[in-house]
């Protein structure tokens, strides 16, 4: 390619080389700006399963009424095959019975296969579509069905109120007959003794939370760790006060707060009271705050509802008078 | 492959005599230490985020701490609530990862009392360096 | 901004050429401007650890992003491309032939590069190199992890590309007067490279795949709420990654052997030796991955199949080894930077090596998995045999790139610096690791030990990063001002060396 005379080598020069430099340093400082310009973006979301997870769970937690029902359906089937139902073949007088509850009940379902051909139970949102569970009201699926002669059960609490249904989920099964009306209504009154809600008495009292860790992060508290004072205070309030309370994270962890019936059931929440929750919790250095009304009396208690806080220290007692 | 002196298979033969040593001491040593003693007393580890939780087989629950008696040979079933973590107490060598959706083994006998540290070993996040618990051995 | 021929060219012009000398230019380049990147945020790290307990940042998670960030950026920002731009000076050259096999491809593969690098910078995810689930799935918060995720995937794409063009390069435009062996070992080394890279990325490509749909939650593979299984991901991850440790390492290796020889001034020891050592290792290479999960719950079996798998590699770096030092044996060594380098990065392969037989002797790895040992153990291997090397074959390159000579006293300084910086800081390592210490934490007990030996290693460290300093002066200095370079023999060898001419684009 090159033929005898020596092509001319030329060395860069400084002025190249910077120049060179320069772009390069340029592109980099455009790369920091990006980057610290928008600083909080790029930390900002949880992944996406963790949001889907809130709403499979049901959306809102509810109080449980402590009210226990059970039912009892058997899987039957006419002597074609043709028509089906629970406890008697649709279109005679008890096949199908409507099953009414209130939600915060415990549901236990008890179920028996009548019939020759296999089964499975759920309760749905829509009767034509076995896959639109809900209150997680299911035992057994087409997949892997009841057998002829077996039984079993399913205990749950529905969550919403709403006019939904119970059916066989085999595919067909609901549309041959096999489905009955499951009515949640809502609850009125509080658990076991039925004590009315009391009226707002018009006082209204405002608490502040700080969220705190101690040094090596093994023990927690609402405003010191537990085991210091004043930490976790007692409040005390009457039946019908209005109480507004303000959270602040002043620790590194992520935290949330929810009053519970049981400190070790973050989702036995009462007075509808929380903020954020574990998978959308509450940051270090954020705030929050929640007001409401609280109308029953009982001893109840604040925690965060981050799995495992409660158990390092961070719970204390709300008692309604 | 003129080239290949004596010397080189000899350096070979003894890099190879080498290694099958390491490997069989090492097969020798695990086979030991992959079984677990019959009468090893059962302590349930569940690691989360970012502490450690303890249930003796009478049911006692111990947070951040673990109490244990000299002497004895002790069985770890460890797992995760959340992400992978790994348990380990430095001292006595004992280290497993704890996996969510998975119960793995790992066990040792303490001979000698105090007080012993007990860490993560595995990044889990956040507060993964500070992720401790005392192990407490008793007489 | 280098040597030209005829006439100097405008910037734009070199930036999109397709000639293999302006893209090595790119690779090489870049991967420095990461190397420096990557080694700050070590320099934060050392100073981080200098202490128990916060010292200069005071928030964790800012930690696990610069120790993810230092990892990802210096694995695939730095060694990787490094080689890739050594290759592509070099292989056209070395098989006699006028370019790449597929000159456009080339440019294409590098330019993904600035794209992968920029996700993953911008994003600073904090999931560790490794992108372990289910943290990584359910915890790690986005768009940093997915953006990481992305620009993996890019990078991944980019190597897998150049990888097509070194082999189809080798193999098919091999000049037809040139048998196989008889080309440079250079050349096997990045011909067996390219092999390995084609055989395990597509695992972890897939793997990226399905971590980010499990992140969307579409998918459940390594979610166990999902019924997935977290372990799964390790076997897919590792099964590329640990021939990638070798992929880092052949380049090297085959460095090792252009240098050595022509600065002994005596032929290699053996041809055919070196051939069948990157073979072999290239292939069992492939048998070793779950070494890295001994602790994870394998069964007996299972670990004893990975122990041998990784032992069975260890005879063939014995025999490079054995051929590095037969070769110089009798010789007439011309001491300079290269030399230098090269030995200095046998001798910690070597320290490297024997720790790594530790950690593959299962019991001993329950002492050793995810602590400091092996930091200090792989540290030994990516800069102090790897980088080592690079550095050494980067001052050997610089007159063919520059047309000029790098200060040798620099280079002199440079080298002992990081050679006494990184025993102090990678062999106190392993011993940190002995006491206990984890690995990616920002505290750690408070014991006096502890405190000393980090103190030691960070010490080290600073070293180091005064090293490489000098080495960037001295990269910027003699490229504008340095003495021209005798272009037929720079080093006073008596030896041939790259013929310069070729830095004329032919399109």
């Amino acid at each position: 390619m090159t033929t005898g005379e020596e092509s001319p080598i030329i060395r860069t020069s400084s002025r190249r080389f910077a120049k060179g430099l320069a772009v390069i340093v340029i592109i980099m400082a455009i790369g920091a700006g990006i980057n610290l310009g928008f600083a909080d973006f790029w930390h900002k979301f949880p992944p996406s399963n963790q949001l889907k997870i809130q709403e499979v769970k049901g959306g809102e937690s509810v109080v449980s009424t402590g009210v226990t029902r059970e039912f009892e359906l058997k899987f039957v089937e006419s002597a074609d095959f043709r028509t089906l139902g629970f406890n008697a073949v649709t279109g005679e007088a008890e096949a199908n019975p409507p099953i009414e509850v209130n939600v915060g009940d415990t549901i236990t379902v008890k179920v028996e296969n009548g019939g020759k051909m296999p089964h499975a139970f759920g309760v749905v949102s829509n009767p034509e579509d076995p896959n639109t569970i809900v209150f997680k009201a299911a035992f057994k699926s087409a997949s892997d069905p009841i057998k002829s002669g077996e039984k079993g059960e399913v205990t749950f609490t529905p969550t919403k109120e709403g006019e939904y249904f119970y059916i066989c989920t085999v595919p067909g099964h609901s549309l041959q007959g096999m489905q009955g009306k499951f009515i949640v209504k809502k609850a009125e009154g509080a658990a076991g003794g039925a004590v009315a809600p009391a009226k707002p008495t018009g006082m209204s009292h405002s608490f502040d939370f700080a969220f705190t860790e101690s040094a090596d992060f093994r023990t927690l508290g609402f405003n010191a760790p537990k085991g210091e004072p004043n930490s976790n205070p007692e409040i005390r309030v009457k039946a019908g006060d209005s109480v507004t309370i303000n959270v602040i994270n002043n620790g590194k962890m992520p935290h949330a707060f929810g009053i519970v019936s049981d400190p070790e059931n973050p989702n036995a929440i009462v007075f509808n009271v929380k903020i954020k929750s574990a998978d959308n919790p509450i940051l270090k250095g954020q705030t929050g705050s929640v007001t409401f009304v609280a109308d029953k009396p009982g001893h109840y208690f604040y925690i965060c509802t981050v799995p495992g806080h409660p158990l390092q220290g961070m719970q204390g007692d709300f008692i309604v008078e | 492959m003129g080239s290949h002196n004596m010397i080189e298979w000899v350096y070979i033969a003894a890099v190879v005599a080498i290694l099958t040593w390491v490997g069989a001491d090492s097969w020798v040593i695990e086979k030991y230490i992959d079984e677990i003693p019959e009468d090893a007393e059962t302590i349930k580890v569940t690691a989360q985020q970012w502490f450690w939780t303890f249930e003796h087989e009478d049911g006692t629950k111990e947070v951040g701490e673990l109490h244990l008696k000299a002497g004895k040979a002790y069985r770890f079933e460890v797992t995760s609530k959340d992400v992978i973590h790994a348990f380990n107490i430095p001292f006595y060598t004992a280290m497993i990862d704890a996996v969510p959706g998975r119960i793995n083994k790992v066990w040792f006998a303490p001979d000698q009392t105090g007080e012993f540290l007990i860490q993560c070993r595995e990044y889990c996040g956040l507060l993964h360096s500070q992720m401790r618990a005392k192990l407490i051995v008793e007489a | 901004m280098v040597l030209e021929i005829r006439k100097p060219r405008p910037l734009w012009e070199i930036l999109f050429s397709t000639h293999h000398t302006d893209v090595a230019l790119l690779y090489t380049v870049s991967s420095l401007i990461f190397l420096f990147m990557g080694g700050t945020l070590a320099m934060v790290i050392r100073s981080e650890l200098l202490f128990p307990g916060p010292t200069i940042i005071n928030d964790p998670s800012i930690f696990n992003r610069i120790f993810t960030m230092h990892g990802t950026d210096l694995l695939f920002l730095w060694l990787l491309p490094f080689a890739a731009g050594i290759g592509n000076y070099l292989i056209p050259i070395m098989v006699k032939y006028k370019d790449m096999a597929y000159p456009k491809l080339n440019a294409v593969a590098y330019w993904m590069i600035p794209p992968g690098a920029a996700l993953v910078w911008l994003g600073w995810a904090d999931i560790g190199w490794t992108a372990y689930p289910p943290y990584s799935i359910i915890r790690a918060p986005g768009p940093a992890a997915d953006m990481w995720i992305f620009g993996l995937k890019i990078l991944g794409l980019s190597s897998i590309l150049s990888s097509i063009n070194f082999v189809v390069t080798i193999l098919k435009c091999k000049h037809p007067d040139l048998p196989i062996m008889k080309v440079p070992i250079f050349v096997w080394a990045m011909l067996i490279t390219s092999f390995m890279i084609l055989a395990a990325l597509p695992t972890f490509t897939a793997s990226l795949i399905m971590l980010y749909t499990d992140r969307l939650g579409v998918s459940g593979f390594f979610n166990p709420a999902m019924g997935g299984d977290p372990i799964a991901y390790q076997h897919l991850f590792w099964f590329t990654f640990h021939p990638e440790v070798y992929i880092f390492f052949i380049p090297a290796i085959g460095m090792a052997y252009e240098l050595i020889p022509k600065f002994s001034r005596k032929p290699l020891f053996s041809y055919s030796s070196g051939v069948i050592a990157l073979i072999l290792l290239g292939l069992i290479g492939f048998a070793s991955w779950a070494h890295h999960m001994f602790s994870t719950g394998l069964s007996f079996i299972e670990k004893t199949v990975f122990m041998v798998g990784t032992l069975a590699a260890v005879p063939m770096s014995a025999m490079h080894v054995f051929n590095w030092i037969a070769t110089p044996w009798g010789g007439r060594i011309r001491f300079a930077a290269p030399t230098k380098w090269v030995y200095g990065g046998i001798a910690l392969f070597f320290t490297a090596g024997a720790g790594g037989v530790v950690n593959t002797a299962i019991p001993l790895d329950f002492i050793t998995h995810d602590s400091y040992w092996v930091v200090g153990h792989f540290h030994l291997f990516v800069m102090g045999t790897i980088s080592f090397i690079f550095f050494g074959f980067m001052y050997y390159i610089f007159p063919f790139m520059t047309g000029r000579m790098y200060s040798e006293r620099l280079a002199s300084i440079h080298f002992w610096l990081m050679f006494i910086g990184a025993i102090l800081t990678f062999v106190t390592q392993h011993i940190l690791g002995l006491f206990g210490m984890p690995r990616r934490v920002y505290d750690y007990v408070s014991d006096p030990d502890l405190i000393i030996m980090n103190q030691i290693a960070s010490i080290g460290a600073f070293m180091m990063g005064t090293a490489m300093a000098t080495f960037l002066a001295n990269m910027i200095h003699s490229t504008m001002k340095g003495k021209p370079a005798r272009m037929e023999d720079p080093f006073e060898i008596g030896e041939q060396y790259y013929d310069y001419r070729r830095r004329e684009p032919h399109h």
